[in-house]
């Protein structure tokens, strides 16, 4: 057999054992990228898979513009697998734990949304130490590009998926109620509604519901899901946006959700967004 | 038709023709809708084809309102035209005409959009076949039931959530000692495992159309 019958042409399909090679390999840094993506994506079962993707976090590289970043590519796609593979991968916390002291941001973003996926209660801290500066120096803007300071988002969603509410985490996450960019208060109101239940966040979202541009109505629709919040199924089924997004909204009432309305409602507004 | 709604019709094709912005399309579109007149549903189904979500949600609804005057105009479509048809397929879908049976079939079985599939999978459910004799029902009856358990595998949750209300609502109108009607029960308890790929939203509303097909 040639070497090019072997190993699976760009675009096609591959086997576990194929992702896993790709990964175990270290000279090609876009096949260990797309192996990394394979095992989160395809909820890979085999004992091997959280070992490599352990390692792969291990490999990153200092942050250097123009140079190394392509085994923080690789790291990044590992820590989003682990997140994927919860709760298999809780032997994986420490290396995500390293990984949100990171220089790169969009490393400390993948993994403090893995270390919410895996609902590391032992991430409280550093997650809550990242923000705890508030929204003027956590949630500034970079100098040189659209970034915050730290990947606010993913650290208070992260926070709120770990589902521990403390008065310091409280203390910590609702500052960002305040911050200039609405993406961050929708976030912050998700997980105050998470942590509390208290419908006043509840009751943000569905305003952020009405913002007039859609990717803040999209958001505020995945974070009433996420949160399940069931009074606001009314304003989701009245929001401009894709019906697909509503429905998703909608499911995560009906899963994550309790209380009034009962199912039967709920299961009603679904059936006339199909 | 008098002179004076005809003239108001021209004037809102014209409108929805020569509108110069997303915003203008959007509005001539609904003006247009609202008028309920069967031959605005030609210009109704160019709007599915001008990539303007808004115009075409509108254009949808009216395609809807005007029923079987629709059809005709949405089987025209160039089936090339991919946006164009995903709409169709929903506004079919809400009429119900069974001249919509191969599109929703085809889009059922075949659409790579998931939205496309919902939709085909609700519509399936509720065709209008009352007026057809009753070997052809049973004909066309088999046909989308075939289809809808087959999708009932659907990789997407959504898709499986649209299978179970169109198994219900073709169950709900059918007397339950038709083997159809078993069929279709028997693909509900399908939905309705508990599997660890198996959304509980899907389970949850495989349950309730059980539920009420059992207090039929």
């Amino acid at each position: 057999m040639s070497a090019a019958a072997a190993s699976p042409q760009a675009g096609e399909p591959i086997s576990e054992q194929e992702a896993l090679r790709r990964l175990r390999q270290s000279t090609d840094p876009s096949q260990q990228y797309y192996g990394a993506w394979w095992l989160g994506r395809m909820r890979s079962q085999h004992p091997d898979a959280v070992p490599l993707l352990r390692a792969a976090l291990r490999n990153r590289r200092p942050r250097d513009l123009g140079a190394g970043v392509e085994e923080n590519a690789v790291a990044r796609n590992a820590a989003r697998a682990l997140g994927k593979l919860a709760p298999a991968a809780q032997a994986a916390i420490p290396d995500l734990l390293d990984t949100l002291e990171d220089g790169d941001p969009g490393l400390r973003e993948a993994a403090a949304r893995a270390l919410g996926e895996l609902g590391a209660a032992e991430a409280i801290p550093a997650l809550c130490a990242r923000l705890a500066s508030g929204p003027a120096v956590a949630g500034a803007q970079l100098p040189d590009n659209p970034r915050l300071a730290e990947p606010c988002e993913a650290l208070l969603e992260a926070l709120g998926d770990i589902g521990i509410a403390t008065a310091q985490v409280l203390a910590v996450v609702e500052p960002f109620i305040q911050h200039e960019r609405p993406l961050i208060r929708s976030a912050a109101a998700r997980t105050l509604l998470q942590l509390s239940g208290d419908d006043r966040w509840g009751q943000l979202l569905v305003e952020l519901l009405d913002h007039p541009q859609l990717q803040v109505r999209r958001a505020a629709l995945m974070d009433l899901g996420a949160a399940g919040w069931r009074p606001a199924f009314g304003a989701i089924a009245a929001t401009l946006a894709e019906n697909s997004l509503k429905l998703m909204a909608l499911r995560g009432l009906v899963e994550r959700g309790s209380g009034a309305p009962e199912d039967d409602a709920l299961l009603a507004c679904m059936d006339a967004l199909l | 038709m008098s002179e004076h709604t005809a003239a108001s019709l021209a004037a809102g094709i014209a409108a929805v023709q020569q509108a110069d912005s997303a915003q203008g399309l959007l509005r001539a579109t609904q003006e247009l809708a609202a008028s309920g007149d069967p031959a605005a549903a030609p210009t109704l189904v160019e709007v599915l084809g001008f990539n303007n979500p808004g115009a075409a949600v509108a254009a949808v609804e009216g395609l809807i309102n005007l029923g079987p005057n629709a059809v005709t105009a949405l089987l025209q479509l160039d089936p090339e035209n991919y946006g164009a048809r995903a709409w169709a397929v929903r506004a079919l879908a809400g009429i119900g005409d069974v001249r919509g049976l191969e599109l929703l079939l085809d889009a059922l079985g075949s659409d790579v959009a998931a939205s496309v599939r919902r939709a085909a999978a609700k519509g399936l459910g509720q065709l209008v076949l009352g007026a057809l004799p009753e070997a052809t029902q049973h004909q066309v009856r088999q046909r989308c039931l075939a289809a809808l358990l087959a999708a009932s595998s659907d990789g997407e949750w959504v898709v499986r959530y649209a299978v179970a209300v169109g198994l219900e609502s073709m169950a709900a109108g059918l007397p339950p000692h038709l083997p159809e009607w078993q069929q279709a029960r028997a693909g509900l308890v399908t939905l309705l495992a508990a599997a660890a790929d198996n959304a509980p939203v899907v389970q949850r509303r495989a349950h309730l159309a059980l539920l009420r097909l059992e207090q039929q």
